[in-house]
């Protein structure tokens, strides 16, 4: 481990000025992640700014119904939150999902939308990797890839992002609250993650010194009928190989609207918006879901050790459309 | 485990969400112990031990 320099951040902007003179300095929040790569070289960083007591700890309504998460709400707090809960249930199990209870009561919501790939090359510093060393190759494409990416992978990386949660809020069009040297910005989050193509190095549009201070959820009524399935090669504890979250109003045996999101497909949690135009309006049978889901996964390139993601996909998100309009037919 | 349970923490085996109350059944015993116990499918007794201290 390499050495590195420790301040406690006084407040936002003390913690957004120290960053600005640190180029290789990064924030520290849970380190559920960022230890590990400390520890692993992965990373070797020259400042920790340390952010985990600014005052980010709360969930707020919102006038317009919506709600805001702060950036340092622990992922446990979240995942146990009644609105949370009864709004978004999707969100709330996206949480449960993932990792385990200890890392749950550390990670924090803005350090989970931050953490890195889990491909086992980038986390081993003895083999190449673009992601963690730019233009020195990829060992996956040829490699263990089987976790990999199957949707908007590029030559210089397959990797998949490892969030569960942002899944969900992804599907549930998050906006993320940003401070950076020039001020407050927000930021879509579907426009927050970004492709690999030939800067896989970057993971998110946020600039070097940017702060998450918040998330914000806009209200979505229809969200409480919403449910995220994740499929894992044990029961607990385990990243994902393919996770759908899915919100859908039906009425009349129509689909009025749906959010659906794909996780561990992409390099970014995959907002599914072909599928998702394919069903508005659209007649709620198995027929129109698996054409919808079809019309997303057309575009899926996967290698020889991650084919089985595409119908995997097909066949988790297309029982999870059933599965929630099933329960409105009985009703 | 048996704080979050009386805190109504729900868990990725928690059937609705939006329940007031946790039941501490088996499978959320056993979810609840991922992570912080190892080797528990070996351990068969750990689980009925932490039903019997729920009790």
């Amino acid at each position: 481990m390499n050495p590195f320099r420790y301040e406690r951040a006084s407040d936002a902007a003390n913690a957004v000025a120290l960053m600005g003179q640190a180029p290789n300095g990064v924030f520290l929040a849970g380190g559920t992640n960022l230890v590990d790569h400390l520890k692993l070289g992965v990373r070797q960083p020259d400042l920790l700014v340390d952010i985990t007591h600014l005052p980010y700890d709360r969930i707020e309504l919102l006038p317009d119904g919506g709600v805001r998460i702060g950036a340092m709400v622990r992922n446990s707090d979240l995942a146990a939150d009644r609105t949370i809960r009864l709004r978004y249930p999707m969100l709330a199990q996206a949480l449960l999902a993932g990792a385990s209870g200890q890392l749950r009561n550390l990670a924090t919501t803005g350090g989970n939308l931050l953490q890195r790939t889990r491909c086992v090359y980038f986390q081993d510093v003895s083999k190449p990797c673009n992601k963690r060393v730019p233009g020195s190759g990829c060992s996956a494409r040829d490699g263990y890839h089987r976790t990999l990416a199957i949707l908007g992978a590029s030559e210089a990386c397959i990797a998949t992002h490892p969030s569960d949660m942002a899944v969900a809020m992804i599907a549930l069009d998050a906006i993320v609250r940003v401070l950076g040297p020039n001020g407050e910005r927000t930021i879509p989050l579907v426009s927050f993650y970004r492709l690999p193509g030939d800067e896989p190095q970057r993971d998110t549009v946020l600039e070097h010194g940017e702060l998450i201070m918040a998330v914000d959820l806009p209200p979505l009524a229809f969200a409480t009928r919403s449910h995220y399935r994740k499929v894992r090669d044990r029961a607990s504890y385990a990243f994902a190989l393919v996770s759908v979250a899915v919100a859908i109003e039906v009425a009349d045996g129509i689909v009025r609207d749906t959010r659906i999101a794909l996780g561990g497909v992409a390099h970014t949690p995959w907002r599914a918006t072909k599928a998702e135009a394919a069903l508005r309006g659209a007649p709620a049978t198995e027929e129109m879901f698996s054409r919808a889901v079809d019309a997303e996964l057309a575009d899926a390139r996967p290698l020889p050790g991650n084919a089985f993601k595409v119908p995997l996909a097909r066949n988790v998100l297309v029982r999870t459309l059933l599965d929630l309009t099933g329960e409105e037919d009985q009703s | 485990m048996l704080r979050e349970v009386e805190a109504d923490w729900p868990s990725a085996v928690s059937a609705d969400l939006s329940a007031e109350h946790v039941t501490l059944s088996d499978d959320e015993i056993r979810e609840r112990m991922s992570g912080n116990l190892c080797r528990c499918a070996a351990y068969a007794n750990i689980v009925p031990a932490i039903a019997e201290v729920a009790r």
